[in-house]
């Protein structure tokens, strides 16, 4: 149809094989972000081409979070999400492997998953045309068998796009639309050590109960997640009423944990924690909660050491880059999926340990329903912040106007013996500043080399290649 | 417990009309709750209307096919409600906060509630009760969130006159279209 036009073509027959986008590079987008001066430009927030280039730099880039292995423990079981705009169905394959597949018939385009989820799948059949896929993306036969008598039709080379790497880490499977991107451990380097305070403070592993929760917010993605990276600054403000609600108090991080608190960034994913052990759980509600973290931090200490073993329950957020956020503590664990550049999917899950008590895993699920999704006291208060933090940028004149990313510039604090940059205090932007150094370094390079031996890299990476 | 009281039991295709007299009562009750949900009178409505037993539950809808035998919800997983009388009180008191951002200032409230099937059950002070509701909010300048959905609701007549001890809120949408749920249903 396209004649010698298209290169690599299928001597006159479709070449489907998987096409998988070539990143570009955007100097004019990276330098938006002026990590001189603490300053962010709001065209972040608002504009289109951004928005569009966000989706090729970073979305069709990084390792993107896609499930818990505990959501699909049998062959066949699945689920539909997605990586960036793009709409992806994870299944269980026969032998214990996970895949990864665009949602979309090679013929004509359409969905072939229409669910969100299902359990001991056969396969994928497409409504429009009845084109019938294996659990393995593999087309395994078409309706009507108007196919069968065409000799010109190659179905072997036919199947939906996989994903070009997937893989897991401690039961939370990831995956990348790029080829050339390092393994999912580079990709995390060191920031596996945060992770593991919720992910390995037990030997039972963990898993997600009770489903998901999805909603819309008119928000660009970025707002949601920086403010997980880093920013506990808000919940004075923003979520006083749902503290006084739960805690009959405000939110206190206690002024004796002032010297333990700190911010760590790499790669631009961000951990930032008071290290006051059951801050964030006791909001949930629940004193079993809190008598349960106590004792699972004591007994986590031969696993995680003292100070992360006191992060389990404490005042303290997390987002893995780009999209990927949770909360230790209160085990909110969530996405925040671009829908254009003024509105978010947001999915949340609930985190436990798989071997804690039932009535534990229940409380879990009713905690974060009362604070961390849509009617939660907490997350109640956040929508609107990042609603009118965008939305106030279709005034051409406002979205002129600077954006202050200043708090804790000289706070440093590269003796500390902890992986990453780290800086002292959690109340800091330093976590949001390396956040968007990240998003600058995804918008200016068109390779990996770079990508990974930039500023946000962990310091004692670059130490090492200084030797 | 009887069935009618059981949160993840719906209702039998029940068919057991009341005399109009408690017809009439039930539909007045029905309508002033949805008026102080409107006013934002949130501890009168605790205080007036919710029974000390009260279950109140709202799951999460999902998508799935038609011969999943999950179906579209189950109870003891995701849900936007999953209330006691304890969960009820802890929003409330967060409303009751002059720093609940989200509601100040004022989001505007319209509660419609319609398609009202008052039934007898086996326990003569126990009412089953279906109806469909649209739910309006409106604040700022423009920002709308409108949500229908059905309710199976379970009234208790006592001394000081009808208690909700039991809701079932059914929505209509998956994703939930709104950036938040600063209401009842």
């Amino acid at each position: 149809m396209c004649g010698t036009a298209c290169s690599g073509g299928g001597q006159g027959r479709p070449n489907m094989k998987p096409v998988y986008p070539k990143a570009g590079s955007y100097p004019e987008f990276a330098r938006l972000v002026d990590r001189e001066n603490a300053q962010v430009d709001r065209r972040l927030f608002s504009d289109e081409a951004i928005y569009q280039a966000e989706l090729q730099q970073i979305f069709a880039r990084a390792w993107l979070f896609l499930a818990h292995e505990s959501q699909i423990p049998n062959a066949g079981d699945f689920l539909r999400t997605s990586m960036g705009e793009d709409d992806v169905i994870v299944v269980r394959q026969r032998d214990g492997s996970v895949r990864a597949f665009l949602n979309s018939c090679p013929h004509r385009g359409n969905r072939v998953c229409m669910v969100d989820k299902g359990a001991k799948s056969r396969g994928f059949i497409c409504n429009y045309h009845g084109w019938s896929f294996g659990i393995d993306g593999r087309l395994r036969g078409t309706d009507g068998k108007v196919y069968d008598t065409d000799t010109a039709f190659e179905k072997a080379q036919i199947t939906l796009t996989p994903v070009a790497q997937i893989d897991s880490y401690k039961g939370l499977i990831f995956a990348t639309f790029d080829l050339a991107a390092p393994s999912l451990a580079d990709f995390l380097g060191p920031f596996t050590f945060y992770l593991d305070v919720m992910l390995d403070n037990d030997e039972g592993g963990t898993e997600f109960v009770g489903g998901a929760i999805r909603s819309h917010i008119d928000c660009n993605w970025k707002f949601p997640a920086e403010n997980f990276v880093g920013d506990i600054l808000h919940a004075f403000w923003s979520h006083q009423s749902g503290a006084k609600a739960i805690l009959g108090g405000g939110v206190d991080l206690g002024s004796r944990y002032d010297e333990l608190a700190f911010q760590a960034s790499v790669y631009g994913h961000g951990f930032e924690t008071n290290l006051d052990k059951v801050g964030n759980t006791r909001t949930l509600g629940y004193p079993e909660l809190v008598d349960y973290v106590f004792d699972l931090s004591e007994k986590a200490e031969k696993r995680l050491g003292s100070i992360r073993a006191r992060a389990i329950g404490a005042i303290s957020s997390c987002t893995v880059f780009p999209n990927f956020s949770f909360l230790p503590g209160q085990n909110t664990f969530r996405v925040w999926h671009p829908r254009g550049p003024g509105k978010i999917e947001l999915v949340v899950w609930t985190l436990v340990n798989r071997n804690a008590p039932e009535h534990i895993k229940e409380l879990y699920r009713k905690g974060v329903m009362m604070t961390f999704s849509p009617g939660g006291i907490f997350e109640m208060d956040d929508g609107e912040n990042w609603e009118y933090s965008t939305r106030v940028n279709q005034g051409f004149v406002t979205r002129q106007q600077p954006l202050h990313y200043g708090l804790g510039i000289d706070s440093a604090d590269p003796d500390r013996e902890l992986p990453g940059h780290i800086h002292k205090g959690s109340l800091n932007d330093a976590n949001q500043r390396l956040f968007y150094t990240r998003w600058s370094e995804f918008m200016e390079s068109d390779n990996w080399t770079d990508l990974q031996n930039g500023v946000t890299a962990p310091p004692q990476k670059n130490a090492q290649a200084a030797e | 417990m009887l069935d009618v009281l059981e949160i993840s039991k719906a209702f039998d295709d029940v068919d057991r009309a009341v005399d109009p007299g408690t017809e009439r009562a039930i539909e007045r009750w029905l309508h002033r709750e949805a008026r102080l949900l409107d006013g934002e009178r949130y501890q009168e409505w605790l205080e007036t209307c919710i029974d000390a037993d009260i279950h109140y539950w709202m799951p999460d809808m999902e998508t799935r096919r038609r011969d999943d035998p999950r179906g579209t919800y189950a109870y003891g997983e995701a849900a936007y409600f999953d209330d006691r009388l304890n969960e009820l009180s802890v929003r409330v008191r967060r409303y009751n906060e002059p720093s609940a951002w989200a509601d100040n200032p004022a989001t505007r409230h319209a509660h419609l509630i319609s398609n009202i099937e008052v039934n007898a059950t086996d326990d003569p002070d126990l009412f089953a009760v279906f109806s469909a509701f649209t739910n309006v909010r409106n604040r700022n300048e423009a920002d709308q969130d409108i949500i229908h959905g059905r309710r199976e609701d379970v009234l208790r007549r006592g001394a000081d006159g009808f208690r909700l001890v039991r809701r079932r809120v059914f929505i209509v949408q998956n994703i939930l279209l709104s950036k938040n749920l600063n209401t009842f249903f």
